[in-house]
């Protein structure tokens, strides 16, 4: 599989401050590489450069160290911008547009002509939902319809890569599975689209792989069954067992293994969740032999496996590697 | 470009959407609709106003002659005038009788005005041969006078009345009206006569103010937040995004606050065009063609605009560093103003003159300076400061006596032509006419000598055998040196009475005629060194004076198909004589056939200062933009190496042939035209001033732009150039070439502009954005 996206040990130092310079950070040493037809994520909290990352690919920041390619182009070049279609993050259009000039204006500034605008401007209203809006003037139109109109700005010159930054900000529950549906649809068209989003479950339910940045520094990457894999947490082997709350000296029972935690659980009766470190299969047989061997019941038992979100947050919260 | 196009459509697109321009528009156009009822209209006025008065003492004589008649003395006409004076102004007059109490002119004036509108004034015994005249003849014998006749009556009994203090009209006169109301008192021109008034002065006038600085503000003011917006986070990376060039991207930004200035000013002026053309009946393509100059002179502030607008992203700054090099670029050109006045208008030299080893210069302020080698500077000799040219010096070494007058004419055009005094000094050897020298401080030691008045408007003073002569457009007059002082005296009290048309010309000054003719203004005249040959310029031909005996007589006349009033300069020897047309090549005429030989093309239609020739055939021209050409009898002329070429001010050939050329404001140089040797070079040491000025004030003022100079691009598109040499006349030769190049501040603007632009897309292109 070709790659879309390929970036080597990029690095991004803003400089602030007129006579007191400091430096600042935003990237570093990234690398990075995005296949043909994926749908890839990034994630990160504020600040963790993801924004600088796509502003390099687009050219519109220059990088201090290491380069960049988009769709085997150097990124930023005009023949790489003209296969690029992005949505940025708070776009804003010019008050004196309506929908529909809007999508000229900026398919003229893809270089497409006023036929090529118009043979694509239905369907890509209809794409996003704005038939019948599309004469109002876009400073009527809501969060979401800005953000979908973006959409279709940047679908327009049928772009190889999509770029999309935070797409589903400011969309309702409905926008936002609209625009997950288009996303798999573009999918199955072979384009390539590139995620930034903090929205884990989206990410989560639409993409093939996924980046975590933190401070400017990629922390890891894969699909994100890799991603829960590769965690500590889900390597530990974790067991929850819930038992009735009348059960005592659970802690001499399970001697042999070492009790994580203890906590009160209250689901149609008052339980007691026991976390047990069990990295095997047999180990799980052990315990529930144990507690039966000891007379006390087994009302729930399962493997713990860490959400995204929880993955994600021990990614970020884990001290940077040029810390540790 | 499809990318570029859109977003020049899209700037426009934007001002359309957001009413700015349609508020403009409307702005437009009740400015317009306010001037279009503003009209002009001519008719017959015979009031007095301030112009028919030649100063206060014309108004003070009236006032005198009417107290007197309020005492019943001075003549039945004034007595009859002062009759019809209103009450009150009587009592004004016999305060003032009584108490000196003094009457202003704008009184007299009213007063006069309604002595205008009586019915009843003419009276045969007050004016008993006014009727001889036809004009008052018809007007006194209408049976049915209307109010304009009887104006126009009384205001003839009037000019007969006061006949030196006040001037006459011919009645025509010139109202404002608006909506068809006259507006105030009408100006004595008629409309013909005030269009060239507009044209030169209210259009420039309106264009430098109210376009220049009025109008442009607005525009920098609307269109400071162009290119900030540009840079608002959420469209910015969006446009950036797109396969277009940020340097292209930003021009055509530029472009468009261009575009969306250059609208307004076309609708504005195309309505001023119209408005100029249908009410004031000027149609003046000039109007027009300050459309694409004031697009440009707002292109100077826009780039500065821009580049603070890309710095800071903020159009309140926008608009403050554009004001603030506003003020910087206008700091700047004042104080060149006054430093380029001061040290180099004013202290260029105007004439360069050797008397033996001595050199004389004569700078623009009207100061005679001698050079003083051992010092390194030019010594003040003779002067007054007083800005008026000098006529001369005249050096005659028969009488060991310089010669010069104070002139005509003040400095940018103020002041008229008077009368002057010819002043000379004599050398303390005076006594010993075997002394010939002249020595190198010849001012400490001479007498300084206030001669008698010249002839009336002298132009040029010249030597003349072993005096001096002066030129007039009356003719050309000798000084008699030797007249007494009683008899000078007399001449400046005879003078006077010349004006009344009194007493004859010898007596008069102490210059008798060497020839008499009728000059113009524009005329000039040259004496061959063997003061056989005298030529002139007059009135477009070509005349000659030969000595026939005693006296110099006309010899030939020859029409060389100029204008009247073109301007000329001209030179001779006994042989030939060169013609110099102002902005056409200089002809060479043969004396003896009397017939041009050649056209001096080799020089080209030029602007001529001055032509001065030696003795043995070289002459030498210095063209007004300082280059000296050097021909033999009107040969091919060349332009010879010297230093100062093109920066050249003043010729002047020495008795042995040499040629001093004054150059670079105070510099000379003695050249040995054979040779092509210098002689003699005269470099005076600089002050401290100077040294400020040349290199401090003057390098700051060349890297600054000049954009409210395109004002002067305007002025001169907007005044018909090709008029402009008719008011040219032989002094305004030689006085120091103020016009500028009109184009001259569009191509430094330009390269201010481009250079700014350069920088603005540079830090695009540099810039993270």
């Amino acid at each position: 599989m070709a790659t879309a996206i390929s970036v080597d040990h990029l690095s991004k130092v803003y400089t602030e401050g007129l006579i007191f310079r400091r430096n600042h950070k935003a990237l570093r040493e990234v690398n990075l590489e995005v296949k043909n037809g994926e749908v890839f994520g990034l994630l990160g909290p504020n600040g963790a450069g993801k924004t600088t990352l796509i502003k390099i690919l687009l050219g519109i920041l220059h990088p201090n160290q290491g380069k960049a390619s988009v769709l085997d182009m150097q990124a930023g070049s005009k023949a790489a911008r003209r296969r690029i279609g992005y949505l940025p993050e708070n776009l804003i259009f010019p008050r004196h547009h309506t929908g529909r000039s809007a999508l000229y204006f900026y398919g003229r500034l893809s270089e497409l002509t006023e036929s090529q605008i118009a043979a694509k401007e239905h369907e890509l209203f209809e794409l996003v939902d704005l038939t019948g809006r599309q004469h109002e003037p876009v400073r009527r139109y809501s969060k979401g319809m800005r953000q979908r109109l973006g959409l279709a700005q940047a679908l327009l010159h049928d772009p190889d890569l999509l770029i999309l930054d935070e797409p589903t900000d400011g969309l309702d529950p409905m926008g936002r599975s609209q625009i997950r549906d288009l996303l798999a649809r573009l999918k199955e068209r072979g384009k390539t689209v590139f995620l930034n989003s903090h929205i884990l479950q989206e990410v989560e339910l639409i993409c093939d792989r996924v980046a975590v940045m933190a401070l400017g520094e990629l922390r890891g990457m894969g699909t994100i069954d890799q991603l829960i894999q590769q965690n500590p947490m889900a390597q530990r082997g974790t067991v929850h067992v819930d038992v009735p709350s009348t059960a005592t000296n659970l802690e001499t029972i399970l001697a042999e293994f070492p009790i994580q935690a203890m906590k009160p659980v209250v689901n149609n009766e008052v339980l007691t969740r026991i976390e047990i470190a069990a990295p095997h299969q047999s180990d799980v047989d052990r315990i529930v032999d144990i507690l039966r061997q000891n007379q006390i019941g087994i009302v729930r038992l399962e493997r713990y496996r860490p959400s995204l979100e929880q993955v994600f947050m021990s990614i970020v919260g884990s001290a940077p590697p040029h810390l540790r | 470009m499809r990318p570029y196009f859109a977003v020049l459509y899209d700037s426009f697109l934007e001002s359309v959407k957001s009413k700015v321009l349609w508020i403009l528009m409307a702005a437009w156009t009740l400015v317009l609709a306010g001037l279009f009822p503003l009209s002009l209209t001519s008719g017959e006025s015979y009031r007095l106003t301030r112009r028919n008065f030649s100063g206060e003492s014309s108004a003070k004589s009236i006032m005198d002659k009417l107290a007197l008649a309020s005492a019943g003395k001075g003549s039945r006409a004034h007595q009859a005038v002062y009759e019809k004076l209103s009450t009150s102004f009587q009592t004004l007059l016999k305060q003032r009788q009584e108490n000196n109490r003094k009457i202003s002119i704008g009184l007299l004036i009213d007063a006069m005005n309604k002595v205008l509108a009586t019915k009843d004034l003419y009276d045969k015994e007050a004016w008993p041969t006014a009727d001889r005249r036809k004009e008052i003849k018809e007007l006194i014998d209408a049976p049915e006078k209307t109010d304009a006749q009887t104006e126009k009556l009384n205001r003839k009994l009037l000019d007969l009345t006061f006949p030196n203090a006040l001037t006459s009209t011919d009645g025509q006169a010139t109202w404002f009206t608006y909506l068809g109301i006259k507006l105030g008192q009408p100006l004595p021109l008629s409309l013909d006569a005030m269009r060239p008034f507009i044209e030169k002065g209210f259009f420039p006038l309106v264009m430098r103010i109210g376009l220049g600085i009025i109008a442009m503000l607005i525009a920098i003011v609307i269109t400071s937040s162009m290119i900030p917006d540009m840079f608002q986070a959420g469209s910015l990376h969006l446009l950036l995004s797109k396969p277009i060039s940020r340097s292209l991207l930003f021009l055509t930004k530029f472009t468009g606050g261009c575009i969306f200035v250059g609208i307004n000013i076309i609708y504005l002026l195309s309505g001023l065009y119209l408005y100029a053309g249908l009410q004031l009946q000027i149609w003046n393509e000039g109007i027009l063609w300050c459309i694409p100059l004031f697009v440009f002179m707002f292109m100077v502030y826009y780039a500065v605009s821009s580049l603070a607008g890309l710095i800071w992203k903020n159009p309140i700054i926008c608009v403050v560093v554009t004001a603030v090099f506003w003020g910087v670029c206008f700091t700047i050109g004042l104080i060149q103003f006054f430093f380029n006045i001061s040290l180099n208008i004013q202290q260029q030299t105007q004439k360069i003159y050797a008397v033996n080893d001595t050199v004389l210069s004569v700078n623009q302020q009207g100061n005679i300076f001698y050079w003083n080698p051992g010092d390194r500077s030019w010594q003040l000799a003779y002067g007054s400061g007083d800005g008026l040219q000098v006529l001369g010096p005249v050096w005659i070494e028969e009488q060991k006596a310089i010669y010069f007058g104070k002139s005509s004419k003040a400095p940018f055009g103020m002041g008229g032509r008077q009368d002057v005094r010819l002043d000379f000094a004599r050398t303390p050897d005076l006594a010993d006419p075997a002394d010939t020298t002249f020595t190198s401080k010849p001012w400490e030691d001479s007498r300084l000598d206030s001669g008698p008045e010249m002839p009336s408007g002298p132009k040029q003073m010249m030597r003349w055998k072993n005096t001096l002569a002066v030129f007039n457009q009356d003719g050309l007059f000798e000084f008699d040196a030797n007249s007494t002082n009683e008899e000078r005296q007399f001449a400046g009290v005879s003078s006077v009475l010349k004006t009344f048309g009194l007493g004859n010309d010898k007596a008069l000054t102490g210059f008798k005629p060497i020839l008499k003719s009728e000059f113009s203004k524009t005329s000039d005249l040259c004496i061959s060194a063997s003061f056989e040959t005298i030529v002139a310029f007059r009135k477009g031909d070509f005349v000659l004076w030969k000595q026939m005996g005693e006296t110099m007589t006309e010899s030939g006349s020859l029409p060389l198909g100029f204008d009247k009033d073109m301007v000329a300069v001209v030179g001779c020897n006994d042989r030939i004589a060169i013609v110099c047309p102002n902005g056409k090549p200089p002809v060479v005429i043969d004396l003896g056939e009397m017939k041009v030989v050649r056209t001096m093309d080799e020089i080209g239609p030029k602007s001529v200062k001055q032509v001065v020739a030696d003795k043995d055939g070289s002459i030498a021209i210095l063209d007004r933009d300082g280059i000296v050409w050097v021909s033999k009898n009107g040969e091919t002329a060349t332009k010879p190496s010297l230093s100062g070429q093109g920066s050249a001010l003043a010729l002047h050939f020495t008795n042995n042939g040499d040629l001093w050329v004054a150059h670079s404001i105070k510099n000379a140089d003695c050249w040995q035209l054979q040779e092509q040797k210098v002689t003699q070079s005269i470099r005076p040491k600089l002050s401290v001033l100077e040294m400020v000025y040349r290199y401090i004030v003057n390098p700051f003022y060349l890297a600054n732009p000049k954009p409210a100079a395109v004002n002067e691009t305007i002025e001169y598109m907007l005044q018909k150039p090709g008029n402009k040499s008719i008011a040219l006349d032989r002094l305004d030769l030689e006085n120091p070439k103020e016009e500028i190049d009109p184009w001259q501040p569009i191509w430094s603007n330009s390269a201010f502009v481009i250079v700014m632009l350069g920088i603005c897309c540079w830090y695009l292109y540099r810039q993270d954005l």
